[in-house]
């Protein structure tokens, strides 16, 4: 029961700063990772699957503050552990899977921005990919007394089944020119049109000499070209993580809504029927996202017949983490005792000796919690967290002060969801009605 | 300009300056004079209160401009809204040269501006942005994610023609947009407005920031008044035809009076602009003489209203406009000899705009008034004996000597305009908790009277017809139907736009008319000034091909009919009883006077205010239209056959000995309740998105917009019985 897990320095206070700032932290996800085995089960698979050349899709379903975007972190984690590139983005007013106005490209360049490999998991690693993909072709050219030049060329030909491959391997090629030539400027170009940052194609055509460039309409193909790519660079594939999927059901334009749901359809068919390869995508999102027959997916005569549940699961009242939907709950009060706990651990490094708290203590931290803000300190558990992150800070600093003392006058406020920010100056307490209210 | 004369001038931006010299003035106004240290202090509102052409525009743009000339930043430093695309147009091309000499680029942007080149400026947003509210209605709709960046440095908005906006639904949206951006970038904005005199302008400061969160100077110019020289002349219209006979009289008169120089004619309806244009432009013709009379409305393209403009601007023909509202507001179009008032005016406000166009450069303003009355048959109405119109434009001008003007009205709930807001939000932010709705719009925002219960109503209502619809964490967000209206383009207005067919010759656009009266292949209309025969109407395009012709009758237009001020009404009881008629009445008009006051005298309303003739009752409460209607409401709550008939109450079917009894008893008990008053009202949507309230919602608003219970209560406790 009691084993020491080492916890480093590194990890720990990535985990303090960003509980305390209410967002997931992206190092040391695992110190914190409370039940959903099966479902993490289910998601190792996806990305073993992908890493042997297959593809996977998956929607992770969950009401707003059930973790949706710690799982998904947890799965970018375990599968740059297993070698496989990933790129993440969350969708936004300006980010969409298809659009004409700019905000596919705007998602796209999201993801490159984010992507990452095992080596450099906080992003930015597209140049880094680049290069360990040329490294391999000049080492093959050495050994082979070749052309560097024309090995690229010839193992670029194998992305050649792909729509836009042509204009990518020139890129890639100028990229290796402008290391030849000790041209940044070519090689920083390269990078930027990978990284989707060309607005027009006359700027790409003066800069690189292509034609063409990502853009709204081909944003997909250039996800199927990285997929591809990453393994000729030597990764095992690429995994495509989306959240908050919830903003397509939010989009006011009914006809721009269908086209972002068609463009789903068009990866799924692709994932589940094997025409992708070495790719794999989870789309996270809120319940309304999937299930609403008006606005969500299942609006989408398509979708819904591909994304209903397992009908037999249901009727056996079990759950099959192999459906292309995964339902994640919402935490129970047992789930926040085991969090607390572990978030104890970190900040004692792993060494229960340096506790700062007993059980005992937990216990009174939740019951505090539930006077204050009833079931939504376990049901939302944003601010729980932060609260008993600060708590844990403040005895940290003060080892005089004692926690009997403290838990009483904590500050937790129930984690209210808004795409806007709430007004700071403003009361809050005149709002009568209107603070819980349900139409 | 010597260096003592104006310690403010030295104020200004060297830049400024140097325009200032190269343009030859020798001296600020004495508006700008007293804004410039206000408005550089950049903290807190304006008000610039000035007659038309005399310097408001650059009050506020010399200093403004010299402040963010010292003070350059990325983004929109000042944003310019004005009522009118028109004037866009004009102060595009005013301050263009101003501009060019600090380096602050100006965009304008409206409706008729190319999306490619708003694109290519929203991607770089710098110097001053000139936009009217609908289409900063769009920004939040369409540019959500940056107007952060674009308007974080904002430093002014300057607001032209406030006066439109006051008691406006409009009026409405504009604040609930400004509020929003100052939230949106987190930072309360300086707003400077440009105005007319209006009475109480203190009234109009407190209008324009109603959270007063930052202290507002009113500047007022303090010039010598002008001289005003001022013609009523009467008119009496024999027997009942479709075509007015006084017509050919009233635009004899005009032509004869007008011809040779520049001036306004105020119609008050599109379809007399019309009439009168076409008129006057064929005496014109009959004379062999080249046409100076065109018509000007708000359903004319954009290319000939602007030709009219340009050509009035210059000043070299001359060169008269037959117009509505559209040119009442501050389009620059030089100084005109006269105003031309044909029909009655309703508002001292609006006749106050229409006379400060006239008379500039130290000349005298003149305004002559056409008013034509019904000629008297022993049949006569009581209302016609009584000569309404001339007494009403009589105590018009009476007021306007006075200086008094309508006040803002009354607050009101503007639930169109709230629908609207809401919705906009909901776009901007995709799903929104209720309660930061209602903190954002009403707690803090320009709907101040929606208390949480009634947004609660409100928000029910719009469930209810599916344009919005809730999430299960609580999140309001969009509905389909609500999603169908955001995505129209008519979403961006606040008031309402009939649907129109488009007027063609020649594949040129005229301008647009009305649905509502559909018209058939081979009809004849009159639009433009001119006749036309309908050749074609495709009524898939919705448009109208025309070519020119003879004959023609004047389309129907889709107007509102303005409200008489209690003000207005009390003046004219005061002119009925202090005979002594005005010294600018011509012959005709005089006699009608007389005419009045003998009708006047013969009903003893100077001691009665309920009187009666074979037919009907007729009761004077001498008050406005609000109350008027409020208390015809009342006598129809306690069964009565009360309607409004111009200035009085006329009941049918009854007595005055009941009616008394009626007051008697509604004076006993208590005042009838709103929804009682209010469920008397057959059509109760007079405003865009009033359909989509419950009736409630309707009843509440109806009651503030266009009744006034408060005016008519107290009448029903004076009345003497």
């Amino acid at each position: 029961m009691n084993k020491v897990r080492k916890i480093r320095p590194k990890e720990r206070d990535a985990i303090i700063l960003s509980l305390k700032a209410g967002v997931t932290p992206r190092l040391g996800l695992h110190h914190i990772q409370v039940g959903r085995t099966k479902e993490i089960s289910g998601l190792i698979h996806d990305i073993d699957r992908i890493a042997d050349g297959g593809s996977a899709f998956r929607l992770i379903i969950g009401e707003y503050g059930s973790g949706k975007t710690f799982f998904l972190y947890l799965v970018r984690t375990i599968a740059l552990e297993k070698g496989l590139v990933t790129v993440n983005a969350d969708l936004s007013p300006d980010r969409r899977l298809y659009s004409t106005t700019g905000h596919a490209r705007n998602l796209y360049a999201e993801l490159m921005h984010n992507l990452s490999t095992r080596t450099k998991p906080e992003g930015n690693a597209l140049s880094s990919v680049v290069e360990r993909f040329i490294a391999a072709a000049v080492q093959e050219a050495e050994a082979h007394n070749n052309n560097v030049e024309s090995v690229i060329h010839q193992r670029l030909l194998r992305l050649s089944d792909f729509v836009g491959s042509y204009d990518f391997a020139k890129v890639i090629t100028a990229y290796w020119q402008g290391h030849e030539n000790d041209s940044t400027q070519v090689q920083a170009d390269s990078i930027r049109w990978l990284h989707g940052e060309f607005s027009t194609k006359t700027e790409a055509r003066q800069a690189l000499g292509v034609r063409s460039i990502v853009n709204d309409s081909n944003v997909y193909d250039h996800l199927k070209l990285m997929g591809m790519f990453v393994q000729l660079a030597g990764y095992k594939g690429l995994l495509v993580n989306l959240d908050e999927m919830v903003h397509l059901y939010k989009l006011g334009n009914t006809r721009s809504r269908l086209s972002n749901f068609e463009q789903i359809l068009s990866i799924l068919n692709d994932c589940l029927q094997g025409t992708a390869h070495s790719i794999g995508f989870v789309l996270a999102g809120t319940p309304e996202f999937l299930l609403d027959t008006r606005k969500g997916l299942f609006s989408y005569e398509a979708l819904q017949s591909r994304l209903s549940e397992n009908f037999f699961a249901k009727k056996a009242g079990v759950v099959d983490y192999n459906a292309t939907t995964l339902h994640l709950a919402n935490m129970s009060p047992e789930d926040i005792y085991v969090l607390l706990t572990k978030i104890r651990d970190v900040f004692a490094k792993g060494d229960e000796s340096e506790y700062l708290l007993p059980d005992e203590a937990l216990k009174g931290f939740m019951s505090h919690c539930n006077q204050v803000i009833g079931d939504a300190y376990f049901r939302t558990p944003r601010n729980t967290i932060r609260a008993f992150v600060d708590l844990l800070s403040v005895l940290e600093q003060n080892p005089r002060l004692k926690w009997r003392d403290l838990i009483g006058g904590i500050n937790v406020a129930a984690d209210r969801n808004s795409d806007m920010p709430d007004i700071i100056a403003a009361k809050d307490d005149n709002v009568g009605e209107l603070r819980n209210f349900k139409l | 300009m010597t260096q003592s004369a104006s310690q403010a001038f030295n104020e200004l931006h060297e830049g400024i300056q140097r325009w200032i010299w190269k343009h030859g003035w020798t001296e600020l106004r004495d508006i700008q004079e007293m804004a410039i240290t206000h408005i550089l202090g950049a903290q807190k509102d304006v008000v610039i209160s000035a007659a038309t052409a005399t310097g408001k525009t650059e009050a506020a743009f010399f200093p403004s401009c010299s402040y963010i000339a010292k003070n350059p930043s990325p983004g929109f430093q000042i944003v310019y809204i004005s009522p009118l695309k028109a004037l866009i147009n004009d102060q595009f091309r005013r301050l263009k040269s101003l501009c060019e000499v600090v380096s602050v680029p100006l965009t304008p942007w409206h409706g008729d501006i190319a999306p490619a080149v708003k694109r290519e400026r929203f991607s770089n947003p710098k110097g001053i942005l000139l936009i009217t509210p609908e289409s900063l209605e769009s920004l939040f709709v369409n540019q959500a994610v940056r107007l952060m960046p674009a308007f974080s440095n904002l430093s002014f908005i300057i607001i032209d023609e406030f006066h439109a906006f006051i008691g406006t639904e409009r009026g409405c949206q504009l604040h609930s947009l400004m509020h929003r951006l100052e939230y949106v970038i987190g930072k309360s904005v300086p707003r400077i407005a440009l105005s007319a005199t209006l009475g109480d302008m203190e009234g109009v400061a407190a209008y324009l920031r109603p959270n007063g969160n930052m202290p507002c100077e009113v500047i007022e110019s303090n010039r010598s008044r002008q001289v005003l020289k001022l013609q009523l002349r009467g008119y009496i219209k024999k027997g009942e035809p479709e075509e007015p006979d006084t017509i050919e009289e009233i635009s004899g008169h005009l032509f004869k009076e007008l011809r040779g120089s520049s001036n306004l004619i105020f119609a008050n309806s599109r379809a007399n602009t019309e009439r009168y244009a076409c008129e006057l432009r064929e005496k014109c013709e009959h004379h062999g003489l080249p046409n100076e009379f065109f018509p000007h409305h708000g359903n004319l393209s954009k290319g000939v209203r602007e030709n009219i403009e340009k050509r009035l601007q210059q000043g070299k023909l001359p060169t008269s406009a037959v117009c509505t509202v559209t040119l009442e507001l501050g389009i620059d179009i030089g100084s005109v000899n006269s105003i031309a008032q044909v029909g009655v005016p309703h508002s001292v406000a609006s006749l106050r705009q229409r006379l400060g166009r006239s008379g500039r450069k130290g000349e005298p303003a003149v305004l002559r008034m056409y008013i034509e009355e019904k000629e008297l048959t022993g049949r006569s109405h009581i209302c016609d004996r009584l000569r309404v119109g001339l007494f009403q434009a009589v105590a018009v001008v009476n007021l306007l000597l006075k200086k008094w003007y309508e006040p803002p009205g009354k607050q009101r709930y503007h639930f169109s305009t709230l629908v609207q807001q809401v919705l906009s939000l909901l776009a901007q932010y995709g799903g929104i908790r209720a309660d930061q709705v209602w903190k954002l719009l009403c707690d803090t925002g320009p709907f101040e009277k929606v208390t949480p219960d009634v947004f609660a109503d409100f928000l029910r209502s719009l469930a209810k017809h599916d344009i919005i619809t809730q999430t299960h964490d609580g999140l309001i967000v969009l509905g389909m139907k609500g999603e169908r209206i955001v995505s129209h383009f008519n979403f961006y207005s606040a008031f309402f736009t009939p649907k129109e067919y488009r007027l063609e010759t020649n594949g040129k656009a005229l301008g647009t008319l009305p649905i509502h009266r559909p018209l058939s292949d081979k009809d004849y209309i009159i639009f433009a000034g001119k006749r036309w025969k309908v050749l074609k109407v495709d009524t898939k395009r919705k448009v109208v091909q025309l070519e020119l012709s003879k004959g023609g009758r004047v389309p129907l237009f889709f107007g509102e009919g303005m409200m008489v001020h209690d003000e207005v009404r009390r003046e004219m009881h005061k002119l009925y009883c202090n005979s002594s008629p005005r010294s600018y009445l011509d012959e005709t008009a005089f006699n009608l006077w007389q005419d009045g006051l003998s009708g006047f005298n013969n009903l003893r309303l100077a001691e009665n205010s309920i009187v009666e003739d074979e037919s009907s009752i007729f009761i004077f409460p001498w008050l406005g239209d609000k109350a008027l209607y409020t208390l015809t409401l009342f006598f129809q709550f306690y069964g009565l056959k009360a309607f409004v008939n111009s200035l009085c109450i006329e009941i049918r079917d009854s007595s005055i000995k009941e009616i008394k009894k009626t007051i008697q008893h509604v004076r006993e008990t208590k005042m009838p309740a709103v929804h009682e008053i209010t469920s008397l009202v057959n059509n109760k949507i007079t405003d865009k998105y009033d359909y989509l309230l419950s009736t409630r919602l309707l009843e509440m608003d109806y009651s503030c917009k266009k009744l006034d219970f408060d005016s008519a209560w107290q009448w029903i406790q004076k009345e003497e019985i």
